[in-house]
């Protein structure tokens, strides 16, 4: 046994440094939320392209499945995509969830201490909580589909996924805990790193502005994708994808 | 001299509020005592302040209430309380900023000694001990007849700024992670870090100070609710000050 | 019982106590501190302007020297200093000021080049010089020639006390909070230590120790408007008196801040006059330079208390519906200045009054201050009636201050007293002879003692309501033994208090609620009030002269050839309802400054035989060294040597820019 060892075994060993482990979870767990937050914005206009048309979301289907660049769709690149999403999200949620209340004591401490604060930014944080335990569960469930049947992704396909198969509640539960949850983290981020270094009145006018946007945007996208699952029930029921008019008459003259 | 200051001097009589208070009674030397909320009726006088409120009921109605008041003059932090459930300098409030209805509990988090008495000292000697806020010289013998060490004014300046805070744990109170975890160093001792990362006296350095806040009881356990900086009745800077120890702490750990 | 042995028990954890500890601590003895409250919740927070100390960095404070502060206090106190103790304070208070600086303190420092200030009203432009770049800056004060006082933007004393309380915390230093000394232990000739009662269980306890030391600040509540904390109760002072042989000094002379608000007496500090303020009267009338020609707002505390006072007699005051007031105003001095340098004020004039104090006059009246007098001790520090008991800052009468305290003099005071007395505590404490040989059966005597008497009042049928009698010595002190004082009040004064003496022998409390019971702390605590209220009253009958503060209008003048000496009270028998005065003479010949017009306030005094003679003397010695070439420290050493009653750490001169230390 070397001396050293016995040192420290004797407790005699210089104060042992602090770990830095603590410093990079810190900053994991704002750079995942920053991550799955800035995901999410793009996601958002990704699939609000359907009130664009259906051939402009399909055009954006079609280009990350790689049918742009391979001239043939592979929704296999979807799923490694949503595979990285997801590694993130869970690893985001098991940073989050250190900071969360560990049992009921904490919980209801909490909840008094808010209610008598009558102080936003401690509200919303427990808003946070709460949206971010029910994401563990929606969040997942619409990752595993995402992942397992990319080729699910289209305007019959998802448009037949919210009225067909009945998740359109599923998926506007999941936008409102997505916008709340991820503009007051991207608030809290800018706050807790002062960076912008903005006021916060101004930061959190911002972080609303976002949220009512991105909501607006997102009930709108829902909507257009029920009317289309209402329009192409038996399209989406046959197992039919949608191919823009240019495209068919494309293959057409190919073949 | 304008008519205005004139008129403030002379003031009519105007008749006056009467005031409920609704105050959190327990001794906890008592084994007989039990939490309660106690009703006070108080007629409202002008210029009062809550710290003359409470001594009128004590020296009239209630010799038996305890509470904290030292320089009654917003100077010393002795008597932060929850006042309406919001953490506040009693001795500064004046009553006519409230409703007629006042509701007055102790802070929590810290030890209660009775009633609206509580031991911050005790909880704040354990954070200056924890974060060991005094300067760390590199001469502990000071040559007393030579003329000091200079200093930019400025930093002088931004030097007390931080040096302000009163230790009256209220930012401790009005934290939602303090509630929760009590081993949480506040607001105050993150502001005092700060400090004295700011002192070119003190030959701390960055990895020294991460010893001390460097972990989820310290800044990492912040989760910027800032009830903290909301609440600090010196308007500390507090939100920048934890940002800018967070963001120094960060970079040690990486 | 619960027994707790120490070196050294200071009793306050105020300024002077926190360093008296660092002091003892530091040369290897234990110490305890006690305090009311959380040390950095101490009344020393409250001094908002400055500590002066002649470092002369200012361009307004060049020339400044030891000489210069040693003449502004001795003058300033209207020859009631100790003038040995005035030089040894003069001198260490530099030094005093740079260990603080080492310790972190962030003392607002100098800017070199030009800069706008208001010097009696006027706009002026100064010019700092480069060569005080980064030093401390200094700030005008009453009763100053020189730019003196240090300060820290407009939290000195809060500044002060957190460095101090903070290197108290480095050094290890227990600290019992929420612990109140009702009694000291001795046995008539060393003090032992201290019963302790927890103000949290109610609990009492014995503290044992070599070295006992009080440093409990200042009394302003006896009086009902004070500018002090609610804690100044002078509980340290009424428990020395209450052994029967420490005397107390000096306790008539009390000071009246000329800027209290009204109504409630929170503290406009002198920074504000300082640093321009004017006074105004009901018609916005500037009224100090009718009186004052020289110092206008700026002469001695007393003289421009006593100036506000006789103007509104004048019929010039406000009237409010909490009597009459006067003006001050500081709407001058620009609101970036008032946010900056004077940001207290604001806040207390937003919180208190409701006033935005860039823009309107501030509502303001004399208000009770400080107290000079306090536990008598020689230039050591230590009673010169009970061994092993010391004192230091307000509490003590050491006497630094003689019959008016300077504005800046008192921070200064408690951290430079704690600096000497600490070194001779910790001697004290080195010799064999002075180790306690554990009297524990004296111990148990007085808890004993304690304990029946707190036990009577708890099982006392008594009528009197504690508050209440309070209350009545409040109003009789202000009605009484206030900024005029005249022999008929003060009779009347003497007789009320005797009364409430008596009647306080006779509080029955309504509630036994176990713990701290603030029913009970206030009895306790206003039998001991109530006999310190006396020994102000009673020494301010006996003192048939005015000086410094104490204001007597049946005898206006100073009259030194009476009175130029110091009244010791004492308290020796436990039922009388009066103390004993003794009086300490001065001896003239031995001064350094005779006495003479202190350049503010009354030309008429009564010289006392001696003055002419001593006078001409050091005229002679001065003109004769001088001519010799000798320089001003052996001039000074010549006319009044003190250096040798320093202790050795404190003996050195004091670097400044204009006196570079050689080698």
């Amino acid at each position: 046994m070397s001396n050293e060892t016995l040192i420290i075994q004797a407790g005699l060993s210089e104060r042992p440094r602090k770990s830095r482990l603590p410093a990079r979870l810190d900053l994991l767990q704002s750079m995942t939320g920053l991550f799955l937050a800035l995901f999410m914005w793009g996601h958002m206009f990704f699939v609000a392209s359907i009130l664009l048309g259906k051939d402009a979301m399909w055009t954006i289907t079609k280009f990350f499945e790689g049918y742009f660049f391979f001239g043939k769709a592979y929704p296999g690149l979807v799923s490694i995509v949503v595979a990285v999403v997801a590694v993130v999200f869970v690893l985001h949620a098991m940073l989050a969830v250190r900071k969360f209340p560990i049992n009921y004591r904490q919980f209801s401490v909490y909840r008094a201490h808010a209610k008598s604060m009558r102080h936003g930014d401690t509200t919303m944080w427990m808003w946070q909580v709460y949206t971010g335990f029910l994401m563990f569960f929606l969040a997942s469930a619409h990752l595993y589909q995402m992942m397992v049947w990319p080729q699910a992704i289209g305007p019959y396909g998802s448009g037949g996924r919210m009225w067909v198969d009945g998740l359109w509640p599923f998926y506007l539960t999941l936008l409102l805990l997505v916008e709340f949850h991820g503009g007051i983290g991207l608030y809290r981020l800018a706050v807790k790193w002062c960076w912008p270094n903005a006021g916060r009145e101004f930061l959190k006018k911002l972080k609303w502005g976002i949220t009512a946007f991105f909501l607006i945007l997102g009930l709108a996208t829902l909507g257009a994708y029920i009317k289309i699952g209402i329009e192409n029930q038996d399209k989406y029921l046959n197992g039919e994808h949608y191919t823009p008019a240019w495209v068919q008459q494309a293959e057409e003259s190919a073949r | 001299m304008s008519d205005d200051q004139k008129n403030t001097a002379s003031g009519g009589k105007t008749r006056q509020r009467m005031l409920t208070f609704h105050i959190l009674r327990y001794n906890p030397q008592d084994p007989d005592s039990k939490p309660r909320m106690q009703s006070y009726q108080l007629e409202e006088a002008e210029g009062m302040t809550l710290f003359l409120a409470l001594s009128e009921i004590r020296e009239h109605q209630d010799p038996t209430l305890q509470y904290d008041f030292v320089c009654r003059a917003g100077i010393c932090g002795s008597c932060s309380m929850l006042i309406n459930g919001r953490p506040g300098l009693a001795c500064r409030t004046l009553t006519k900023e409230l409703d007629a209805d006042i509701s007055l509990a102790p802070l929590p988090v810290f030890e209660l000694i009775g009633d609206l008495s509580v031991n911050t000292g005790k909880w704040m000697r354990g954070m200056s001990e924890r974060l060991e806020t005094w300067v760390h010289a590199k001469e502990e013998e000071v040559n007393l007849s030579k003329a000091e060490t200079r200093m930019d004014a400025e930093l002088a300046d931004k030097i007390y700024e931080l040096d302000r805070c009163v230790e009256c744990g209220s930012c401790v109170a009005a934290c939602g992670t303090a509630q929760m975890r009590r081993d949480f160093v506040g607001a105050v001792g993150m502001n005092k870090v700060a400090r004295f990362k700011l002192d070119p006296r003190d030959v701390r350095t960055d990895d020294d100070f991460y010893e001390l806040v460097g972990d989820d009881s310290g800044v990492f356990g912040c989760m910027s609710l800032l009830g903290c900086h909301d609440i600090c009745p010196k308007e500390l800077p507090l939100q920048t000050q934890i940002a800018f120890l967070r963001r120094k702490m960060a970079t040690i750990g990486c | 019982m619960k027994v707790i042995f120490t070196d050294v028990l200071v009793i306050g954890g105020g300024l002077a106590g926190l360093r008296m500890g660092i002091g003892a601590k530091r040369r290897g003895h234990e110490v305890i501190v006690l305090s009311l409250v959380p040390p950095k919740r101490s009344h020393s927070a409250a001094a908002q302007g400055g500590m002066q100390a002649s470092l002369a960095n200012v361009i307004k404070g060049q020339g400044d020297s030891e000489d210069v502060h040693f003449e502004d206090t001795v003058r300033g106190s209207d020859w009631g200093a100790d003038q040995d103790v005035a030089r040894m304070f003069v001198n260490t208070a530099p030094k005093a000021v740079r260990e603080l600086a080492a310790w972190g303190l962030p003392w607002s420092r100098v800017t070199p080049g030009d800069r706008e200030v208001i010097i009696n009203s006027q706009k002026v432009t100064i010019t700092e010089r480069e060569e005080a770049r980064g030093l401390i800056a200094q700030r005008d004060f009453g009763g100053t020639k020189k730019w003196r006082t240090c300060y820290v933007s407009d939290g000195t004393g809060h500044a002060m006390l957190y460095t101090a309380s903070d290197r108290a915390i480095g050094e290890g230093i227990e600290v019992h909070e929420r612990a109140e000394a009702i009694a000291l232990i001795h046995d008539g000739k060393r003090c032992y230590g201290a019963i302790v009662r927890d103000l949290i269980t109610g609990e009492l306890r014995a503290y044992m120790a070599k070295a006992t030391a009080i440093a409990t600040g200042g009394a302003g509540r006896l009086y009902s408007i004070t500018t002090n904390a609610v804690i100044c109760e002078g509980i340290g002072h009424a428990i020395a008196l209450e052994t029967g042989v420490a005397a107390l000094g000096n306790m008539e002379a009390v000071q009246f801040h000329p800027t209290g608000i009204v109504p409630v007496g929170i503290l406009m500090t002198e920074g504000c006059r300082g640093d321009g303020g004017l006074l105004r009267d009901v018609d916005g009338h500037r009224f100090m330079p009718d009186y004052e020609p020289e110092k206008k707002e700026l002469a001695s505390r007393d003289v421009v208390s006593r100036r506000m006072e006789e103007h509104i007699r004048k019929g010039k005051g406000v009237k409010s519906r909490f009597g009459e007031h006067l003006w001050l105003d500081v709407t001058l001095l620009g609101r970036k200045h008032i946010e900056h340098n004077l940001r207290e004020i604001k806040e207390i004039c937003e919180s208190f009054l409701g006033i935005d104090p860039a823009e309107k006059w501030i509502p303001v009246r004399p208000a009770q201050h400080y107290t000079m007098g306090g536990v008598r001790t020689n230039h050591t520090g230590e009673s010169p009636h009970l061994k092993g008991l010391f004192a230091a800052g307000e509490a003590a009468c050491w006497d630094l201050h003689g019959f008016n305290r300077l504005g800046g003099n008192s921070v200064a005071e408690t951290v430079v007293a704690g600096m000497i007395v600490g070194e001779f505590i910790a001697d004290f404490c080195d010799k064999p002879e002075n180790t306690v040989d554990a009297p524990i059966a004296l111990a148990q005597e007085f808890m004993a003692r304690e304990e029946a008497k707190l036990k009577a009042l708890l099982n006392s049928n008594g009528t009197e309501n504690a508050f209440k009698l309070n209350s009545e010595m409040q109003e009789v002190m202000t009605r009484s033994v206030g900024i005029f004082r005249n022999g008929e009040a003060l009779k009347e004064g003497v007789a009320k208090l005797q009364n409430l003496l008596e009647r306080s022998r006779n509080i029955g409390l309504t509630s036994k609620a176990p713990g701290v019971n603030p029913e009970l702390v206030a009895a306790y605590r206003t039998q001991k009030m109530i006999k310190l209220a006396l020994t102000v009253a009673y020494g301010a009958l006996q003192r048939t002269e005015s000086r410094g503060a104490h204001f007597r209008e049946d005898y206006p003048n100073r009259d030194d050839q009476n009175w130029l000496k110091r009244t010791l009270s004492f308290w020796r028998d436990e039922n009388a309802t009066l103390p004993e005065l003794q009086y300490e003479t001065f001896d003239v010949m031995k001064m350094e400054l005779p006495p003479g017009w202190r350049g503010y306030g009354a030309k008429d005094y009564i010289d006392h035989p001696d003055t002419a003679k001593r006078l001409a003397e050091v005229e002679e010695i001065r003109k004769r060294m001088e001519s010799e070439g000798k320089d001003r420290f052996a001039i000074q050493e010549t006319l009044m040597s003190f250096r040798d009653k320093l202790p050795e750490n404190l003996r050195g001169l004091n670097e400044r820019i204009d006196e570079p230390l050689n080698g």
